[in-house]
């Protein structure tokens, strides 16, 4: 009787087991290298004080899927900080990570990044990690963001940013390891400019709360970093980014050739 | 609240940030006003109405923790051309600008007011008070211009709340706005754009900005200039060299030839050079260290004291000519083990005489450590300064400020115009020591901690210089160093203290539902400061005061020739209570005598959860334990404020809301405040007994126990309970 019940449940901390490493195996990480927190090769940081060296260099991406939620980490080169007050623990950051789940999908963004992707890498899921209130984040998403693609954007309830991972969790299904991701690092701009969805701007020259390194008009990519290449955090990878960031504009300041993003995958 | 001062922060940030949108619009030129409708309300038991903010210290002005008003903000920007843009803010103030003013009509009128009738309070001026009129100023106006020359990319000329420099040497400053500093910036990069530069010209605020918190009478021409030059060779190295130069002029009254112009006076300079430095070797590690040295002197022309008496003098910088240095550097380890574990390891040692005048005054957090909390902000057990006299009630009340105190590297230090949910900043002047703050994150669940050993530069005897009197010195010891201590003072006639702060804290998002936050802290500080503790200090001879109902003798002892600690620890006089006569005080006949030493812990528990999209709330539990020794009678807290010694205990519960509606955002802080002062103030004495005035002056019952020290402040003997209730709503529109 004894023996029945300890061999009974060996088998079932076994199987419990393994359908745990099961669940757990819906996990996929993507590494992204440190220093390339400049865009297109030229960015630069605000000038004040709050903008912390590293703060947007994006060196990680985790993404775990469990019970039907899936959860983003986002890991940046820089110990978070919220000098702002938000209370989620940051307050300079703000992060869009883009997922192509299956076929079709979108290619324009949203407004204040100016980046698109291309057909092959359009993104289905757009899950943003904002410092702001939910409630604000989508508001501002209904205001500034074509009705479907604002039905593809997922919120978290809580965004939360500890050490240097900012997370959030939404509710996916799918197997995460299958999909496509692109990761873009832009600030918090609690008071965005008319169509810009809570990002910040960059110009041609920083100034207190601007990126610089770019240009005074709207054709420039307001992505400070992306994930790039196969994801590994190999140096190449800075370089795929500035290639992927490269863009020209117009005398009148409209875009000749704007920066186009493609996803990265694991397989 | 933090999350409004957020909000408010985010204002400068929003100038700048609506001029790129006209930016390519220079032929067809676009100026765009917004606007925000900022509307508080507070509510508390004080039932003071004095004004719209929870505290200040300022003479003349008003306080108050209840009324409700509402401030308008005006944001104009504009880009005349490519090459200019224009940022402008219009503003009125909350103030004394309550609901009830009914428009600001009418009212008092303090210029025809023969015998004046005194400071304009809450309102009651109408009209004719500019803080109660509903009057709408230019707050800022800033002019940039990026001309595209290779030596420069942007000059801008006006208003900035300078936080593109550093906490230490030029440090972001807000007064009441945070674009109150007017100057001249240049910026730009040379050496193939490696080689950053911040060139600025600050107009010094005569305000604050100098010795005796003014700039003397001539002020036109006070101003501090600051270079910073930012160095990146490498993406693992990077180097900040900064300098700053800050000169407070006067007219030379000696100068009677008017024909050949005037000549000037420097009342107040003060030079500091730094340089920070950077290491980055991987994504692992982080290294920063930077050094500074200052150095000020101070001219005793045009109201710079050349001293302070004592221990009662208030001024941004210590009298006289002085040179410091200040060292910081910091480690970071990020997850070595990769299980989620960092480490930030801080060393800190902050000069006594370390001077920057126009370091950062609040909301920056120049050390890793939290330091103390902002719910025990000042001497008394109630959070007043000089609470021992009659008419000086707590301001702020005995909840203090919520949080932890951030530090800033000044005695300058500025919690003006602030509420009770905003952080409290205070000095760190003369501490050194290290910080260990480990974060760890296991899933939902993270942990962070932190060790602070701190030792103190100002740890010294007769100030330092036992050669001078014990009542003069060119330290300012801004409500002194008694009790729970004051935010703003770093300087003591005798210390011998150190301090070990450890602090434990928690954080869950409990998988229900929206997600709970489940959050929780528990912090221990362990205090001690000898204080005196070189006998030859004691104010009188060894058995001056013999006890048994005998008077002292009075025979002064001297540290040196003609001084003598009896000057601020005089002997008492006998009171007869009943049939007993005894000494009115301890006589200061012990090394002891000023001994502290406090035990301190907090236990904080929360949660919070996302109701809706829109609505967050949370609720906070926080229970404070403080065992304080802070001397006995003979010390008597300086005998200028309310002795702390005994047992304190306050219980906190904070509800917290906030909710955004569209463009709108709304805030609610509700806080019940209670507890209990247990006074312990040794032996040695005999306890009298308040009398009518005294029983009405401090709100102790008639016949009850206590003291009166040498200045004629009352300490009361019973047990005190405490309760404050306050609430703190807001609602901001963006428009």
């Amino acid at each position: 009787m004894g023996t029945t019940f300890w061999k009974t449940g060996a088998l079932a901390v076994a199987a419990g087991l393994f359908l745990a490493s099961a669940v757990t195996a819906q996990k996929v990480s993507f590494k992204d290298p440190t220093g390339d927190d400049n865009g297109p090769g030229t960015y630069t940081y605000p000038t004040d004080a709050v903008y912390k060296r590293g703060s947007f260099d994006l060196t990680a991406l985790d993404v775990e899927a469990k019970g039907g939620k899936v959860t983003f980490d986002v890991t940046v080169n820089s110990p978070l900080e919220d000098p702002w007050g938000m209370k989620g623990g940051f307050a300079v950051q703000m992060i869009f990570i883009f997922i192509d789940t299956g076929a079709g999908g979108f290619t324009d963004t949203v407004p204040g990044l100016n980046v698109k992707f291309d057909e092959a890498n359009a993104w289905d899921k757009l899950v943003i990690l904002s410092p702001q209130p939910p409630g604000r984040v989508k508001d501002e998403i209904s205001q500034k963001v074509s009705a479907d693609r604002a039905g593809a954007i997922l919120v978290p309830s809580r965004t939360k940013g500890a050490g240097r991972t900012i997370s959030g969790t939404v509710e996916l299904e799918g197997d995460p390891s299958q999909w496509g991701y692109q990761v873009v690092v832009q600030s918090n701009e609690g008071f965005p400019a008319d169509k810009d969805l809570l990002t910040r701007k960059v110009n041609e020259y920083e100034g207190q709360h601007r990126f610089g390194g770019g240009t005074d008009s709207d054709c420039d990519p307001h992505a400070i970093d992306v994930l790039a290449g196969s994801g590994t955090g190999d140096a190449s990878e800075v370089q795929a980014q500035h290639d992927m960031l490269k863009y020209e504009c117009n005398p009148d300041g409209s875009t000749k050739t704007g920066a186009v993003l493609k996803m990265v995958r694991k397989s | 609240m933090r999350f409004s001062r957020g909000f408010a922060i985010c204002l400068l940030a929003f100038a700048a940030a609506l001029a790129p949108m006209a930016a390519f619009a220079a032929d067809g030129q676009t100026m765009i006003i917004t606007g925000e409708d900022y509307t508080k309300w507070l509510w508390g038991n004080q039932r003071y109405d004095g004004s719209l903010y929870n505290f200040t210290t300022v003479p003349g002005e008003g306080y108050g923790d209840n009324g409700q008003g509402t401030e308008i903000n005006f944001l104009v920007a504009s880009r005349p051309s490519k090459y200019v843009e224009v940022t402008a803010r219009i503003q009125s103030r909350f103030s004394q600008n309550q609901w009830t003013n009914f428009g600001g009509f009418g009212g008092r009128n303090p210029a025809l007011e023969n015998p004046p009738a005194g400071d304009c309070t809450g309102g009651d001026c109408g009209e004719f008070d500019p803080r109660s009129n509903e009057y709408i100023k230019m707050r800022g106006l800033t002019a940039r211009f990026t001309p595209g020359y290779k030596w420069v990319d942007a000059v801008t000329i006006g208003s900035t709340d300078l936080g593109m420099f550093d906490a230490f040497t030029i440090g972001k400053i807000r007064y009441i706005d945070r674009d109150n500093a007017k100057a001249v910036l240049f910026q730009g990069a040379l050496a193939d754009r490696k080689l950053g530069y911040d060139l600025i010209r600050v107009s010094l605020p005569r305000l604050w900005a100098g010795p005796n918190f003014n700039t003397g009478d001539y002020t036109a021409a006070d101003g501090a200039y600051g270079l910073q030059l930012k160095l990146a060779p490498a993406q693992a190295f990077d180097v900040v060299g900064i300098a700053e130069r800050v000169r407070d002029i006067e007219v030379d009254s000696r100068d009677q030839d008017y024909d050949n112009g005037r000549d000037v006076r420097t009342r107040f300079k003060n030079d500091v050079y730094g340089v920070k430095i950077g290491v980055h070797p991987s994504s692992m590690f982080d290294i920063r260290a930077a050094a500074y040295f200052s150095s000020a002197k101070s001219e005793p022309i045009a109201g710079a004291p050349a001293n302070f008496f004592a221990i009662s003098g208030f001024s941004p910088v210590p009298a006289g000519e002085l040179d410091d240095e200040t060292y910081k550097a910091n480690v970071d380890v990020n997850d070595p083990f990769g299980v989620g574990l960092s480490f930030n390891v801080e060393y800190f040692n902050i000069g006594a005489k370390y001077v920057s005048m126009l370091a950062a005054r609040r909301e920056v957090d120049v050390l890793l450590t939290e330091g103390r909390d902002g719910t025990f902000a000042f001497p008394g057990p109630d959070n007043s300064a000089f609470g021992v006299f009659p008419g000086n009630a707590s301001r702020i009340g005995f909840g203090g400020w919520q949080g932890n105190a951030q530090q800033v590297a000044t005695i300058n230090v500025d919690n003006e115009f602030t509420d009770f949910d905003e952080p409290l900043a205070e000095t760190v002047i003369g501490w050194k020591g290290i910080t260990i703050a480990p974060t760890w994150t296991i899933g939902n669940l993270d942990l962070s901690g932190e060790y602070t050993m701190v030792d103190y530069n100002t740890n010294w005897q007769a100030w330092d210089d036992p050669s001078q009197p014990i009542s003069s010195t060119i330290y300012p010891n801004m409500d002194s160093d008694a009790g729970f201590r004051s935010f703003r003072n770093a300087y003591a006639p005798f210390q011998d203290r150190d301090t070990d702060i450890m602090v434990l804290k928690a954080k869950y998002l409990l998988d229900v539902g929206k997600g709970v936050d489940l959050f929780g802290k528990l912090k221990w500080i362990d205090e001690t400061d000898k204080r005196m503790n070189d006998a030859s200090f004691l104010p009188y001879l060894a058995g001056d005061c013999p006890g048994g109902g005998q008077a002292c003798a009075n025979n002064q002892r001297f540290y040196s020739p003609g001084n003598s600690t009896s000057s601020i620890y005089g002997n008492p006089g006998l009171v007869t209570v009943g049939n007993v006569t005894g000494y009115q005080w301890k006589p200061f006949d012990s090394l002891s005598d000023d001994d502290r030493d406090m035990s301190y812990q907090l236990i904080q528990l929360g949660a919070g959860y996302q109701l809706t999209d829109n609505l967050y709330s949370s609720l906070t539990v926080e229970h404070y334990d403080v065992d304080l020794v802070d001397g006995n009678t003979a010390f008597q807290a300086y005998q200028l404020h309310t002795m702390a010694s005994g047992d304190t205990t306050k219980d906190k519960v904070i509800l917290f809301a906030r909710y955004t509606l569209g463009g709108a955002e709304f805030g609610f802080n509700y806080e019940y405040n209670w507890g209990t002062f247990d006074p312990d103030f040794g032996g040695g004495f005999v306890p009298t007994l308040a009398d009518a005035q005294t029983a009405k002056d401090f709100g102790v019952p008639v016949g009850s126990p206590g003291f009166r020290g040498r200045f004629g402040g009352w300490n009361s003997l019973i047990e005190r309970d405490f309760k404050q209730q306050r609430l703190k709503a807001f609602m901001k529109v963006r428009f």
